[in-house]
């Protein structure tokens, strides 16, 4: 698997945090494009649901919420339907196992090529270097996702794979890989990639997707893309494989409105995915075209001890990446920082918990103890979540494990004890303060914003450089809050 | 039914376990009319239909069942000579022959790639999204994904309000093999944010929104 999502145990994060901030590239791409979707993602719910939007999110949550406490049933009543209509219904404990169970279809059917919509799932069983290694040439027919495998590169964003690549990576590596003439034009490189694919939806034996949502009821999958590569990839070859994770379970369509209307408008700010389609069995006697036979890859990988826990509400995502796109942490530092399939707000709870449940107990934060502390716990991912993820509790649960454990470094502690004594003490806290502020004033960066000028204290001395390594400590230039508070009281008369 | 695998067992004796490991909290999903909002108060569905639709990038033709021929004609003299036709094939066959266009057999799914053209009509459309709702119920598959301009035919009375009269009013919607809810034409911003239409989709849905009278 590709090192950049699946790192060397224990990962450290900081290294490619670092990074990540110097590459000004990056820094531009990541931090504009995310800024952008999330104001486009505030002003869509705006138009369109106004101050309803919150009563639609407790809906969706409530009724995923549901779905998780009452799996179970929904779990047999998927089985029992999906295999009326004509499905073959596969469980898999684990990600080697998944894949094992789709060698032996691919086997069973002579299989040497292979047609993959884009999905989460399969990055993070792995089934793309299964598949390679097994003989079985696969083609990724998402634009981003194809961009990322000819490069060898590894998704960065849950919807938005290759938010972090700029159209000279591509076209460079399209005249590598393709033999195509050099172009920086997106519209020019979609059409070298569409021409590129079309013979091969025609030709190939078997194809591959995730699914959005599983629908207990109809026994069907519900698939959402805007490029329309899941109807190509499901359409042709004779087999088709759908990978899926148990938590995208829901009763039915009777509950799918609200998530649709949510997923696209959270991740992209439209109405709904160009395409939502909804897959129910194989080809039937008289049609042309779809599959002859369909298969569903039930996927556990951690899931059910997940559901167990007290982090069942994390089963709850969706997959949209509005967290990613509202938090701090991730525009700065970037999808591949987090070492993992997910990233962002919720690839920092989702990682380490999904670990726990498949390792002993103790793999989990240990062999991600940076990711709780990947948040500034502003609570951004928690207003942008549709489906109302307390992520910033989950965070600090995880940190208050860490420091059970002594998993906490070594520089936090002895900031946060100097933090506590000086607390302790009000004129020498004050005075601490005043030089902090000075000194950044004096030596730190400024930066004007519209909310006023700041300060930035980059390098800390003494016991606070362990602290600033990783971060910068701001100051608002102005006067501090205790000189407003003071000149505020007074004005008012108060006292 | 086929017998069912010890894995799957396995699966649900764990999902099952893991169920009761935690107190339910939602007993009952939510009964609300939120999620209709958009559509909630809209005086005329046509015109809400056609105003989304076109937000998304489709275009949209209004006419009558004496000018459709007319209609279909004028979009595909500017477009393909190869068109396929799904169901009313009749109506196609008179289309394509006033737009001097060639008519691909309709039984075959791999010369969808061929084809310029698809023409289809729909099970429903969305008014509240602007959607399309395309099934295999009597067309070929991807007829409406595969050639790289997408003619639909929607009559008015096929306009539901919302998504949620689909799923939740209409039990037999999603009965086909595949159904796929359509919201504008096959589009990516991978490279850079920038928006590119006709990825593997259509670049272009003309949508010839038909008056119905009222009988």
């Amino acid at each position: 698997m590709n090192p950049l999502i699946a790192p060397q145990l224990p990962f450290d994060m900081k290294p490619r945090a670092r990074e990540a901030v110097r590459d000004l590239k990056l820094q531009q791409f990541v931090g504009n494009a995310t800024h952008l979707k999330d104001t486009q993602r505030g002003g869509i719910f705006d138009r369109d649901f106004g101050a309803e939007y919150d009563e639609l999110r407790t809906v969706a949550r409530d009724t995923k919420q549901y779905a998780l406490d009452h799996l179970d049933e929904l779990l047999e009543r998927f089985i029992a339907n999906a295999e009326a209509s004509g499905a073959h219904i596969h469980a898999a404990a684990t990600g080697r196992e998944a894949c094992a169970i789709a060698l032996d279809i691919a086997r069973a059917h002579n299989a040497t090529s292979c047609v993959k919509s884009k999905s989460m799932i399969t990055e993070e069983i792995g089934l793309l270097p299964a598949f390679e290694a097994a003989g079985i040439k696969t083609l990724e027919t998402d634009l981003g996702e194809f961009i990322l495998q000819i490069d060898g590169d590894a998704p960065s964003h849950i919807v938005t794979p290759m938010i972090h690549k700029d159209r000279v990576a591509t076209a460079k590596s399209f005249v590598r890989e393709l033999g195509a003439r050099y172009t920086e034009d997106p519209e020019e490189l979609t059409k070298i990639a569409r021409e590129h694919m079309r013979g091969l939806y025609r030709s190939a034996d078997i194809g591959v997707s995730g699914a959005n949502f599983l629908l207990a009821d109809e026994g069907s999958a519900v698939i959402c893309t805007n490029e329309g590569n899941f109807d190509l990839s499901v359409g042709g070859p004779p087999v088709h494989i759908v990978f899926v994770g148990i938590e995208k379970l829901i009763r039915g369509a009777r509950d799918l409105a609200p998530f649709l209307k949510l997923l696209a408008r959270s991740g992209t700010a439209q109405p709904l995915t160009i395409y939502t389609s909804v897959v129910r069995g194989p080809r039937r006697a008289g049609e042309h075209g779809g599959p002859k036979e369909l298969h569903f890859v039930l996927v556990d990988a951690g899931r059910s001890g997940v559901l167990a826990s007290e982090k069942r509400d994390l089963l709850r995502c969706i997959r949209c990446g509005a967290c990613l796109n509202a938090c701090p942490v991730y525009r700065k530092v970037g999808g591949h920082s987090y070492g993992s399939v997910y990233a962002g707000p919720i690839g920092a709870v989702l990682t380490p918990e999904l670990e726990r449940a498949q390792g002993n107990a103790d793999a989990g934060l240990s062999n991600y103890p940076d990711l709780p502390r990947a948040s500034s716990l502003c609570g951004a991912c928690y207003e942008a979540c549709p489906v109302k993820i307390d992520i910033p509790k989950f965070l600090l649960h995880d940190r208050a494990r860490l420091r059970e454990r002594g998993l906490s470094p070594a520089s936090e502690e002895s900031v946060l004890r100097i933090w506590r004594w000086l607390a302790e003490r009000p004129a020498l806290f004050r005075l601490a303060i005043g030089a902090a502020r000075l000194h950044a004033r004096m030596l730190g960066q400024r930066e004007v914003t519209q909310d006023g000028d700041r300060a930035w204290l980059t390098r800390a001395p003494g016991p606070g450089a362990g602290w600033t390594a990783t971060r910068d400590l701001g100051f608002a230039t102005g006067e501090s809050f205790r000189e407003w508070f003071a000149t505020r009281d007074n004005a008012r008369g108060v006292r | 039914m086929t017998t069912r695998s010890p894995a799957v067992d396995a699966l649900l004796a764990r999902v099952r376990a893991a169920v009761r490991a935690q107190p339910v909290t939602v007993a009952e999903v939510p009964a609300h009319t939120v999620v209709r909002r958009i559509a909630r108060d809209a005086a005329n569905l046509a015109d809400l239909f056609a105003a989304k639709a076109k937000a998304v990038g489709m275009r949209v033709t209004r006419a009558d069942d004496a000018s459709l021929d007319a209609a279909l004609a004028k979009l595909l003299e500017a477009r393909g000579k190869t068109v396929v036709a799904v169901r009313d094939a009749a109506l196609a066959a008179r289309a394509s022959a006033a737009a001097g266009a060639r008519l691909a057999p309709n039984d075959n799914a791999d010369l969808l790639f061929d084809c310029e053209v698809g023409i289809t009509d729909v099970d429903c459309a969305i008014a509240e999204s602007g959607s399309l709702v395309v099934s295999t119920n009597g067309r070929i598959r991807n007829a409406w994904v595969t050639p790289p301009i997408h003619i639909v035919i929607v009559r008015e009375h096929q306009i539901l309000p919302d998504l949620v009269d689909l799923f939740a009013e209409r039990p037999d919607a999603l009965d086909a093999a595949s159904t796929t809810i359509i919201t504008g034409p096959s589009k990516t911003a991978d490279i850079e944010g920038v928006l590119v239409t006709g990825v593997h989709g259509p670049a272009a849905v003309e949508i010839v929104l038909v008056r119905s009278v009222l009988t």
